[in-house]
């Protein structure tokens, strides 16, 4: 549910990177850091462990421009994929307007993409929020992985039914870090037209 | 959907704003925002004599989540909720008022203000911030529905768009295939509530 802010006139977006551990949630963040211009980002902010894994959350504010006089801003956040951390992950979910689903292309994190996708469901449920009815893409992360699986079956195993929109990606290499974020926020924004 | 935390318009604002400066005034604190619980910094004062701050939206960011967190620990233990929200350290200290259900306060102090002072002026404001609330000021902005429809056809999404240094350097798929859209079959109405619109 984006939030409207009439004094500032502002309205705001929540976006979550949601994945596995280690599939590059983080990643994302920190490469569209490095390449969005500064007008257009504020602080980076990560809550990590000694060993630079997600404890809470990583954040990051974007302001893309105004329309109609409102600037339109989005909160991006990451949130820890270890499992033990579910209610941080819980927590981060309230109130979010769309999601990245960062999978992980590798053999051995098939079943773990698969498993977060099932959290992800899980945990919005607890908000009352169906997955079918929030703004949401997959990004297949590190697809220069020499044994990286194929697009196809990745898509067979977390979109069965062909709806959502896939972007490949090596986010180390900030290939395809742009494009799912362009994915959800077109989303996100049409659904909130959608409801005038 | 659109969710407004706060009345933030007309009579109400201007009686909200009256009720931060006075917050800010009496108490000697350095910063005071309104936020909504989802960390969107919503309206901000900052005293004169104050240093700047830092990131707005990093600071709202945190105090919502550490709000969420303090909650969800109350939880844990059979608690509603824990009563108060503070921080404190040598150079500076936070304290954190709920307003209504939706939006929380946040006083920014120095230590050498008495904290049962901070504490008693947060409480005051909230209650005529809440009164504020109340007030009859009619129907609030039209917000720009279908400027954001043909803004996410495009131009909006400017930023987005790949700059050509990331595209030719280091190219992953000799098809040129990566950061391809796998668009699927059209999502049936991708976020629209069920039964329409």
């Amino acid at each position: 549910m984006s939030t409207v802010n009439f004094a500032a006139r502002e309205i705001n977006f929540k976006i979550v990177y949601y994945g596995p551990g280690m599939s590059g949630k983080t990643t994302n963040l920190k490469r569209l850091y490095d390449h969005l211009p500064e007008e257009r980002k504020g602080e980076l902010v990560s809550l990590a462990t000694e060993e630079e894994r997600t404890l809470f959350f990583d954040f990051m504010p974007l302001e893309l421009g105004s329309v109609g006089g409102f600037k339109t801003r989005f909160h991006l956040y990451t949130v820890p994929g270890q499992v033990f951390y579910n209610a941080a992950r819980k927590l981060i979910l309230r109130g979010v307007d769309g999601v990245v689903l960062v999978a992980d292309s590798a053999p051995s994190r098939l079943r773990a993409n698969a498993e977060a996708l099932r959290n992800l469901r899980e945990n919005l449920a607890e908000y009352s929020v169906q997955l079918s009815d929030l703004p949401l893409v997959v990004q297949l992360n590190k697809r220069d992985l020499p044994d990286a699986l194929p697009p196809e079956m990745l898509r067979e195993v977390l979109d069965p039914e062909g709806v959502l929109p896939f972007f490949e990606a090596s986010a180390l290499h900030f290939q395809g870090v742009l494009e799912p974020l362009r994915g959800v926020s077109k989303l996100v924004l049409e659904k909130l037209a959608q409801t005038a | 959907m659109v969710n407004a935390p706060l009345k933030l318009y007309g009579g109400a604002l201007q009686a909200t704003e009256q009720a931060l400066t006075a917050l800010l005034g009496k108490s000697r604190a350095r910063y005071v925002l309104v936020i909504d619980r989802r960390g969107f910094v919503l309206l901000h004062q900052r005293a004169p004599w104050a240093p700047p701050p830092p990131s707005l939206d990093a600071l709202a960011s945190l105090v919502a989540s550490n709000y969420s967190a303090t909650a969800a620990l109350a939880k844990l233990f059979g608690e509603t909720r824990f009563q108060e929200l503070m921080q404190q350290g040598a150079q500076v200290g936070t304290y954190l008022e709920e307003i209504g259900s939706q939006a929380l306060l946040v006083t920014v102090f120095d230590p050498r203000t008495p904290l049962g002072r901070i504490k008693h002026l947060s409480k005051g404001a909230v209650t005529e911030i809440l009164a504020a609330q109340r007030l009859e000021d009619g129907a609030p902005p039209e917000l720009p529905f279908s400027a954001l429809l043909s803004a996410a056809q495009g131009p909006l999404l400017e930023a987005f768009e790949t700059p050509l240094s990331a595209e030719r350097s280091n190219p992953l798929s000799p098809t040129g295939a990566l950061s391809a859209d796998h668009t699927g079959p059209e999502r049936s109405k991708p976020g629209l509530p069920k039964g329409g619109a």
